[in-house]
Formats: structure tokens, sequence, C-alpha cells
């Protein structure tokens, strides 16, 4: 199944622009997209509906990582999918244009905490999201144990930008 | 010239202009006067990707406009979705095209992942419906339409509008073509030269300015930076003007539409996964 990632163009804008700021200690920022979901019997669609950024005193001061949230940070995660009825999928970003990419740490880190989203909310999708300043890549969990890649992000807006994942084709 | 053709007359859109379009799902709602036009056009510029959706037949009143058809297809009453698809496949034959003889609220399943929805329909409340389409799939939306009023014995007045709506920002109700006047009046009557007059030269007019807007979106040969666009024709005169109908009428961001009213609202994974449809219309 392709899953589309589809997002307007000023939400991306936004949480780029967020995720940029420098915090105190961690080196990078990271936050929550939240999304909801349509199907068709060939493609799964993540439409961004809202975008959480973990707060500056969420972080844990760990020099081994680019940012590490804690516990609060996912519990509030949590409880928004439970709430609201969401898929919530991880995000940060590389400061550079190009396609990013997920790190070794970023892949073992990811399966730590996402499945946990399906014990509160397991009819949506979850994942994670890593944007360059123009590009972005991430992977989707459809069941806590079953995982992809996602194939497609939409930026929708005054100029239309579809990026296909690598070995995708349009 | 690549495998899909020689497009080196329109290289001026862009050096990856022709993978962009011919990567590009674009679905039209509509395959009468207006929505022939586009997808003629849009096969011409070599878009990849087409979904098609209309419900009917051709009917002989149908041919002072629609593009493609056929006096055969008339007395075959070849649905016009095949007469479309067949238009397409004549013009580039490595287009994907899927089609649904269906009312759109049946076939939602080729609108939600294209990139862009076309919306050719007769009426203001079916425009605002399908507006609601596209916001739920986070699509831009081009609507066109026209109408012929009467004015006095012999003379009418030809008019018409193209409109490009994005998610986020203003819809045809916040820019003030949707109100509530027009949609009571509707239900009374709709144009006054006969039965939803229409006619082929406005009808290409209006659609090339849907295609124009939709390729000045997806490849970078001019500035992109408005969230909507509204383009009024007189037909009488022969003038395409911008509307100013939104200067006055947008009072702040679209209230019409949240985040809440995205995506599937039964959406269940485990149904997907299942093999279970989506349906949200019916």
């Amino acid at each position: 199944m392709r899953t589309i990632f589809r997002a307007t163009s000023r939400f991306l804008l936004e949480a780029r622009r967020d995720l940029v700021r420098p915090h105190g200690f961690a080196a990078e920022r990271v936050g929550f997209i939240s999304v909801r979901a349509a199907a068709t019997p060939s493609a799964l669609l993540l439409l961004a509906e809202g975008y959480h950024p973990v707060a500056d005193e969420d972080y844990v001061n760990d020099a081994t990582v680019g940012a590490m949230m804690g516990q609060h940070a996912i519990r509030k995660a949590l409880d928004i999918a439970l709430l609201r009825g969401l898929g919530m999928f991880h995000v940060h970003m590389h400061d550079h244009a190009g396609r990013p990419g997920f790190s070794r740490i970023d892949l073992r880190e990811q399966l730590k905490f996402v499945p946990d989203f399906f014990k509160v909310r397991r009819e949506m999708p979850h994942g994670a999201v890593v944007l360059s300043r123009d590009m972005a890549a991430g992977r989707v969990w459809f069941q806590p144990a079953s995982v992809s890649a996602i194939s497609e992000f939409d930026a929708v807006g005054p100029r239309m930008i579809v990026d296909f994942a690598p070995g995708e084709l349009g | 010239m690549s495998v899909r053709g020689d497009f080196s007359r329109q290289s001026f859109l862009g050096a990856n202009s022709e993978r962009v379009l011919a990567e590009t799902r674009v679905a039209i709602v509509g395959l009468g006067g207006g929505g022939s036009h586009i997808a003629q056009q849009l096969a011409h510029l070599g878009v990849g990707h087409f979904r098609l959706v209309d419900p009917q037949e051709i009917e002989a009143s149908n041919l002072n406009r629609l593009v493609g058809a056929t006096q055969k297809d008339v007395e075959e009453r070849t649905p016009k979705v095949k007469i479309a698809e067949r238009l397409i496949r004549g013009i580039r034959p490595w287009a994907r095209v899927d089609v649904a003889q269906a009312e759109w609220q049946h076939a939602d399943h080729l609108l939600k992942d294209a990139h862009v929805l076309f919306g050719c329909v007769d009426g203001y409340r079916q425009r605002m419906y399908l507006e609601g389409a596209a916001r739920r799939f986070c699509l831009p939306f081009f609507d066109i339409g026209m109408d012929v009023t009467r004015l006095a014995q012999n003379r009418y007045a030809v008019a018409g509008q193209m409109i490009m709506t994005l998610p986020g920002g203003p819809c045809m109700r916040c820019l003030g073509f949707l109100t509530q006047e027009r949609l009571n009046r509707e239900e009374d009557a709709y144009g006054h030269a006969g039965m939803n007059p229409q006619v082929i030269w406005t009808n290409g007019t209006l659609a090339s300015l849907a295609v124009g807007a939709f390729v000045r979106m997806l490849t970078p040969w001019f500035e992109a930076s408005r969230d909507f666009e509204w383009l009024e024709l007189d037909g009488d005169n022969q003038l395409v003007s911008r509307s100013r109908q939104p200067d006055y009428a947008i009072k702040g961001p679209c209230s019409h539409y949240s985040s809440a009213d995205l995506g599937d609202p039964f959406f269940d994974i485990g149904a997907v996964l299942a093999g279970k449809e989506m349906t949200n219309f019916t």
C-alpha cells in the first residue's frame, strides 16, 4: 500500500520555523505532527492536522543524542492521540536542503515509543518524519510491529510540491 | 524527446516539468462541456494520471460543446467518461486513466489520492459539496462554470468564472462566491435561456484559465503565491478580469472548514488492512 503524507505548505513552513529554533541544551528540536487519515484500495493518506512542539522543559539533557524527549513529552503526545482520536508522527529536522534520512539512533529510538501509540489509539497509523529545508522522509506503522517507508510527501500550496521517496514511481 | 513524447515547445515550464506533469494525478469531476476541454488540455500538456468521474451518457444536446464526442457516440449513448478516456489515450497512450461512471460521492476513492481536483459540475450546491471533499482530502480545487442570463428580448449576458481555492486558504464561501442567497435562489431556477445553457467557446475559455492556473501551481514558469484565484469572464465583451468580490468578502481565516474535517470520519487502519473500503459520502 502506498502511503502519502500530505500537508499544506503553510503548515510545513510553520513546523520548520519552530524546529530550527535553538534550544537551551539540546542540539535539535523535536515535536509531533498529528494526522487524520483516509484510504483507497491502494493508498493510505496521512493528512497533517496539527503541529505540537515538545516544550523546552520536556527535553532530557543527553549529550549522546541530538534531542532526547522526557516522559512528559511522550505522555502529552499520547494524550493527544487518545483524547482527539489522532495518529501521531514524531518529527525533527535536519537543517540542510535535499532528502533527509533517519540516523541509526533515530531508528532505534522510534522503536521504543512509536508502538506505544497503538495502546491508546490502535485504529490510527503512527510514525516518524524527518524534514529538511525542502524535502522529507518518514516511516509509518500500521500496527505495532508493521512499519514501512512513507512513499510520497505532498506540500499543498500556491506552489505544489510532490516528493516521491526513492524507488517510488510517480 | 523522451519516451513520453516531444515536449520541447513547452520546455520553458522548467527543466523537470515533463516529469512533474507525468507524475501528477488529476481528478476531474464532470466530463461535459468544461471537463472534456480540461481533460484534453491536460493530456496535451503531458499529465500522466487521470481520474475521471461522471455518471452521465452523452445526449444529442451535449454535442454542441463536448470535446472529443462524435455523432456515433450520441447514437450509442457513450458514457462521458469513456469519451474523455478515449480522447486522452489518443493523445497520450501511456497515460493512466481511471474512470467511474458514477456520481462522485460514489467514487471518492478516485479523488482522495489525486493531487488536484477539477470541478466541472452544475449548480452552486454541488460546487459547495465538491469543495468540501477537496478540503477533506487536502486538495487544491479548481472550479469552472458559466451561466447565461436573459437581459431583454433576444439579449443575453454570458458570464463565467474560474475559481481556485487551496486547503487552509479562503474557500468559495469566504470569497463571496457561494452565498446563502445564491444557494437558495438555485432551488428555484438556474439560468434563464432554457435549461442550463452552455456553449463551447465559453467552456473552452474557462477550461483554459483553469489549466493555466494548474500549470502555474505545478511548474516554476511564473510566480505562484496566491492562495486563491477568482477570474471572471465577461462572455459578451470577451474580457477576463480578477474578481474584486474577495476584497470585500474575506473577513479572516476560513471558518467553514477545520482540521477536524480532514480524512475519513470513521477511519480504522484495521479495516483498511482487512480490505474494507472507507466511504464518506454514501
